[in-house]
């Protein structure tokens, strides 16, 4: 007789926030916006994602990252923020970090800051309305 | 002023709200109102200057807000708290972002402002050098109405 230790249970699908050694992959989250922080918090806490760190605007989310590091594998980077915008606060952390992987969170319409952004080493971007499928898609391919 | 400034704002917020709403609305009858209307409640307002010049306000009870905030958000809220007011921002952001890129498309330019919400009772809004156009969108969660005041620079 078959035990149940035969079959593949479905539920034990690894989370998609964890990388091959199973340890959670760590985001900084960088949006002046309270609701925006926390939907991307909640979508990436809930597939095993450590949330490591928010920041307000772009200059604090420069700061983080210079305190995070290396202990952190990702950047959200809203691109309209107070003090220093999206796409500045990218170019200081690639300057810093090279390697930096950071996806840019874009309302529509600013389809020519995209561009700059993926130009100047963004991994990948994100439209507003933001939801589940499409945050998770564009974070992983971004973490590949 | 002319109709083809508020149906992008419109559209717009049909997309948006159903696409964060999950769920159908319904367009009422589209009005002109005298320069002071009332308020409702809870409302966001975007600046408009360039080509197109003027505002567009999100109007809706404070009841409808909190309603609203609670689906966009998963929670339950009880009143208008920061939470409340940070996610209609962001709503009034993705509408006025989407029927910007539409007017763009149309050939107007112009830059926006970051939303403001305006939160109490008994309030009014006034404008004298601009007629205002209002699209009421009914939701199951109560009335939002969109009030857009824009022209032409001359």
């Amino acid at each position: 007789m078959k035990t149940k230790m035969d079959f593949p249970n479905i539920n034990e699908r690894r989370p998609e926030g964890l990388d091959e050694n199973g340890r959670p992959y760590r985001v900084l989250i960088v949006d002046d916006s309270m609701f925006v922080t926390k939907q991307i918090s909640q979508i990436l806490s809930s597939e095993g994602f450590e949330i490591v760190g928010t920041a307000g605007d772009g200059e604090e989310g420069v700061e983080k990252y210079k305190e995070l590091y290396p202990n952190v594998d990702l950047v959200t980077m809203d691109i309209t923020m107070p003090k220093m915008d999206g796409v500045t606060a990218l170019e200081k952390i690639i300057e810093f970090d090279k390697n930096a992987r950071i996806v840019m969170i874009s309302a529509l319409g600013k389809q020519d800051l995209v561009k700059k952004s993926l130009l100047l080493g963004a991994k990948n971007y994100i439209v507003k309305p933001l939801d589940r499928p499409k945050v998770l898609e564009r974070v992983l391919l971004s973490l590949k | 002023m002319r109709v083809e400034y508020i149906n992008p704002f419109v559209e717009a917020a049909f997309d948006v709200l159903k696409e964060v709403l999950h769920t159908d609305i319904h367009r009422g009858e589209l009005f002109l109102k005298s320069a002071t209307q009332s308020v409702l409640g809870v409302a966001a307002i975007v600046g408009l200057a360039g080509d197109v010049e003027g505002r567009v306000l999100f109007d809706m009870s404070a009841e409808t807000a909190i309603e609203v905030a609670s689906v966009m958000n998963d929670e339950k809220f009880t009143s208008v708290d920061d939470m409340v007011k940070a996610t209609i921002t962001e709503l009034a952001n993705m509408i006025t972002a989407q029927a910007v890129t539409k007017l763009h498309e149309l050939g107007f330019k112009f830059d926006l402002t970051p939303p403001a919400i305006f939160t109490g009772e008994n309030m009014e809004v006034t404008d004298t050098e601009v007629e205002a156009l209002i699209v009421p969108v009914n939701l199951p969660m109560g009335k939002l109405e969109i009030n857009v005041a824009v022209r032409e620079r001359a």
